[in-house]
């Protein structure tokens, strides 16, 4: 199977420096991106990334004893490319901070209490329908150090890979209804409300969902789309 | 026809998990490898830490899809804003010259940056499109290619335009 890579409406996607969000400028290139043309090495990618990035319990909440606070949430997500095809075993790594703002990790300094039953993160694989699922907490709101008053709203943070190495995909995925929302430097770069409005969860009505979680369903879009066959 | 509008993308924040990032800088540990090795900065030149950098590369034949060599890698920077991969020099794939295809990942980068590194500053059909070329090529002491990432200012790597 051959794919192709076509430009994108850059009102669809971040603008590279952002206002209210400073370290942008100081590491996004001051050139202009050079154009080039795709090759076999755009246009190919790794197959079974699994053998070299192992895939993790899809479950960062706990159980019992063992349960992270929080509100537990049911995540759907759905790798699809161009075409709205699915990608079967596409990877999909996904890591969010806990239910009082406080990611698992060295280098955040916050002084909201970490949660020694939050997992934190997780890698999976995608099956036949392109679906990844996991049970977690929803994260919280934080401020974010050295503003002026800037706050993340809940998000969740992904990191995706498609059909190849052009169709990487690394992006964040927010809750519907959050008045964080409207101000967020980072949602709002995505200029096109369209666009950003498909960076928002869809919060999926069940009564009840599995083990009485929230349910939310998301759908990621990776590029790249079936080549058309070439004339004989 | 079904024609969806890809995801934007948005930074890979600060807490990208150090477990995700470690683990996948060797690809290669044979006979005859090499390391490749940088050091990430920003403007003004401060180091950064925690940048993912990933690969993609032919093997030494110049094919994607050999079962025997995965040509995909992650490494992420120290505190000293330095990455390191072992794999081998890969071929010459349709007319161009060896060369290797990274991606930047990082708080502050709104998408993902691609470049390219080269192993010698000859003619090829991507490397002639740039400014500035000698920033994409490596510079070899030895079985070690040193190729630093300038994100922005002085010495600014180029990157592309996907």
């Amino acid at each position: 199977m051959s794919w192709i890579v076509e430009p994108r409406d850059p009102r669809t996607q971040s603008e590279g420096v952002v206002a209210g969000y400073a370290h942008t400028a100081r590491r996004w290139p001051s050139q202009p991106l050079v154009a080039r043309p795709h090759g076999a090495g755009e246009l190919s990618g790794p197959a079974q990334l699994e053998r070299r990035l192992p895939p993790s319990p899809a479950d960062l909440a706990g159980r019992g004893a063992n349960r992270a606070l929080g509100q537990l949430i049911h995540l759907r997500a759905r790798v699809v490319d161009e075409d709205g095809a699915p990608v079967p075993g596409a990877l999909v790594e996904i890591w969010h901070c806990n239910s009082a703002g406080r990611y698992l990790h060295p280098n955040d300094s916050s002084d909201s209490p970490p949660d020694p039953n939050f997992r934190g993160n997780a890698r999976l694989v995608a099956g036949d329908s392109g679906l990844v699922e996991l049970r977690t907490i929803k994260p919280a709101a934080y401020a974010v150090p050295d503003t002026d008053g800037w706050w993340r709203p809940p998000h969740i943070h992904f990191s995706v890979w498609g059909r190849v190495w052009l169709s990487r995909l690394v992006t964040q995925m927010f809750f519907p209804g959050d008045p964080l929302n409207e101000s967020d430097a980072i949602l709002n770069a995505v200029r096109d409300p369209e666009a950003r409005a498909r960076c928002i969860a869809r919060f999926v009505p069940t009564v009840p969902g599995p083990e009485n979680a929230l349910v939310y369903e998301y759908q990621l879009v990776v590029r790249g789309r079936k080549a058309a066959p070439r004339m004989p | 026809m079904t024609r969806l509008t890809p995801t934007a993308e948005m930074t890979l924040g600060p807490f990208f998990p150090r477990e995700f990032a470690q683990g996948a800088n060797e690809l290669f540990s044979g006979k005859d490898s090499i390391q490749i090795t940088g050091r990430v900065t920003e403007l003004d030149g401060k180091p950064l830490d925690n940048v993912v950098i990933e690969i993609w590369q032919a093997d030494a034949q110049g094919r994607y899809d050999n079962p025997q060599f995965f040509g995909w890698g992650r490494a992420a920077t120290d505190a000293n804003g330095v990455y390191t991969f072992r794999t081998l020099k890969p071929g010459s794939v349709e007319g161009r010259s060896p060369h290797i295809n990274f991606l930047v990942l990082y708080s502050g980068l709104m998408r993902q940056l691609q470049t390219t590194m080269f192993f010698e500053r000859v003619a090829d059909p991507v490397l002639d499109l740039v400014k500035n070329r000698e920033r994409l090529v490596a510079k070899r002491e030895g079985t070690v290619y040193r190729f630093d990432l300038r994100l922005r200012g002085d010495g600014e790597t180029p990157f592309f335009d996907d």
